[in-house]
């Protein structure tokens, strides 16, 4: 009897130090990866690497939306006639008449909602064009056209604030910059067109026809 | 019977030790019969059974797989360079230079096992040696991974249009083989409403995108936390790094492809022949273990740019992609954007019931 006991206590002996030798993974301290990502980043310094050099050369604005603070291109610099005033002296309901030759931005066509949602005063302002406006007539600059999209588009702002939408510009890195919404979306036509694919795979083609992958 | 199961693949190139082997069951009898000769059958390695050839009566040591490779090698060039040092009138500068040079990268480590120096040594001799043979001056780094970084990637289903701007973007960066048409990321195009069913996808379309009724999901290297890619090498020519990014000596790879057998990925992808990129399009910012040219018969994969993301920069594929559905950070900073991608949308992994723990979610709008 009690030597059975004592063969079997070694046994539980030899089966635990197996046990905690065969373990090779030292990830497995953690249950997941999820574990291992919160619990690693508790106590988070950062890092030595930055895009600081990398973006020098951009003009960038700093923004703070939804608790997140991060650059976006600046946007005036960009318009090709700004400021508008130049042109636009007048207000734009006394232009509506003129019917001389070949109007400026004629190649602008509204697609982007319809129009009982949208026209040109939606978001631009009609007594200064120097500015967009607001739903409720308040002024926006230009460098803060995102101001304007999130009033519809909320959810993709919120997505954008925390950077599950839109691009980041250069890399990981801090400081955080980001593309706005009309670096990559035309706010007259927002969505994406098709296209064609930037490549097809030949080898691929051939190797499939001829059987030799599956 | 634990001494007999030393890692089955060893090559035991000295054979000294196997033959007393039949009698560890006792019951007289050398090939089964008992039952208890199983474990033998499943040890001896691929070899055993042979008798001693002429190289193994030469080197009859205990001889690991380098040395002898070592002393094998030195004999032949010994003969060799006597040759064309008695041959040749004119042994010029550089050709001794380039021999130097390919003595030295014969006989390196591993990179996994090297200190700064030696890694900083080999990259050196590598760039040289492109310059020696081409004219053309590389620059080529050996950046170790960073502290408190650990990779992670996220992939926006519903924004990606199909446009496969990260594949061209991925193989120019890469310098993959431009003749076997190597692409490390796959797009796979499936059917709305039918879930993910890769047989049925296609990963090669040719038609205005995106089609419609479908929707379009990259696939790539994982860079799996766990990654049984790296559990079956037997020479330890592939491992993860500390920021996570699973790399590959190609070097030291033997071509064996089990890594290849291993990914339930598809990640990895093989120099059946010696890969080519056009001199002017080779990217010449490159880090050993990852953009540098390489050679036929090795394995090769998506290492997320490491010569790119430890600078901190973004890999092509996310840079190229002009719809953002590509998202690329540092898991172990709660800033960062890929946090809050895995933190507030809903994300999901492929095959996640298999324990590899991959360091790429996809998610949706
Ligand atoms: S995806 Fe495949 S190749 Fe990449 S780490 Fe995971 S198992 Fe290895
Ligand atoms: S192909 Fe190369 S990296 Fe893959 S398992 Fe074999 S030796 Fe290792």
């Amino acid at each position: 009897m009690n030597n059975n006991c004592y063969t079997y206590s070694i046994g539980c002996l030899i089966m635990a130090l197996f046990l905690s030798f065969s373990c090779k993974h030292k990830e497995s301290k953690y249950h997941s990866l999820t574990d291992k990502i919160e619990e690693e980043s508790k106590d988070f310094i950062g890092t030595d690497i930055s895009l600081e050099t990398l973006l020098e050369e951009m003009k960038l604005l700093e923004i703070h939306e939804e608790g997140h603070a991060f650059l976006i291109p600046e946007r005036k610099g960009q318009l090709k006639s700004y400021a508008c005033s130049e042109c636009h002296t007048k207000p734009l309901a006394s232009m509506t008449s003129l019917e001389i030759g070949k109007k400026a931005h004629w190649n602008v066509k509204l697609a982007h909602a319809d129009n009982l949602t949208m026209n040109c005063i939606t978001c631009h302002s009609e007594s200064n064009l120097d500015e967009l406006t607001s739903l409720t007539g308040s002024e926006i600059d230009f460098d803060a056209s995102y101001k304007l999209c999130s009033q519809c588009h909320t959810a993709q702002f919120k997505d954008w604030t925390g950077g599950a939408h839109g691009k980041k510009i250069a890399g990981w890195a801090p400081p955080r910059a980001s593309m706005t919404c009309v670096n990559c979306h035309n706010p007259h036509s927002p969505s994406f067109d098709t296209r064609w694919p930037s490549r097809f795979n030949t080898q691929m083609e051939k190797e499939r026809k001829e059987g030799l992958s599956h | 019977m634990s001494e007999n199961n030393t890692k089955w693949f060893s090559l035991n190139l000295s054979n000294s030790k196997p033959k007393q082997q039949a009698s560890t069951c006792g019951c007289g009898n050398t090939s089964g019969g008992c039952g208890g000769h199983q474990n033998e059958i499943r040890s001896s390695a691929i070899g055993d059974e042979r008798h001693k050839d002429g190289f193994e009566q030469v080197f009859d040591v205990q001889m690991d797989r380098r040395t002898a490779f070592k002393k094998l090698t030195a004999s032949l060039l010994i003969g060799a360079g006597a040759v064309t040092t008695s041959c040749s009138v004119v042994a010029d500068e550089k050709s001794k230079e380039k021999a130097q040079i390919d003595w030295e990268e014969q006989f390196k480590g591993n990179y996994k096992l090297m200190s700064d120096e030696e890694k900083k040594a080999t990259v050196d001799r590598l760039v040289r040696s492109y310059e020696l043979r081409t004219n053309k001056t590389i620059s080529m780094t050996s950046e170790n991974a960073q502290e408190n970084v650990l990779f992670g990637y996220a992939f926006n289903i519903s924004k990606c249009q199909g446009y496969m701007d990260c594949v061209s973007a991925c193989v120019e960066e890469n310098n993959q083989d431009r003749n076997s048409e190597m692409q490390y990321i796959r797009i796979h195009e499936m059917k709305d409403g039918q879930g993910l069913k890769f047989d049925e996808a296609d990963d090669n379309y040719y038609h205005e995108v995106p089609a419609e009724g479908h929707f379009y999901l990259g696939t790539q290297c994982f860079h799996c936390d766990n990654p049984p890619c790296v559990d079956v090498c037997p020479v330890q020519a592939t491992w993860r790094e500390e920021d996570g990014l699973v790399v590959i000596d190609y070097d030291w790879c033997v071509g064996c492809r089990y890594c290849m057998a291993a990914c339930p990925y598809d990640g990895r992808r093989f120099n059946w022949s010696k890969p080519e990129v056009p001199e002017d399009e080779v990217n010449k910012n490159q880090h050993y273990l990852g953009n540098r040219m390489r050679k036929k018969g090795v394995m090769e994969k998506c290492t997320f740019c490491v010569q790119r993301s430890r600078k901190g920069q973004n890999p092509a594929c996310v840079d190229a992609c002009p719809t953002g559905a590509r998202i690329f950070g540092n898991l172990l900073d709660p800033n960062s954007t890929i946090r809050w991608v895995l933190e507030n949308k809903k994300v999901f992994r492929l095959k996640e019931d298999l324990g590899t723990e991959p360091k790429f979610w996809y998610f949706m709008d």
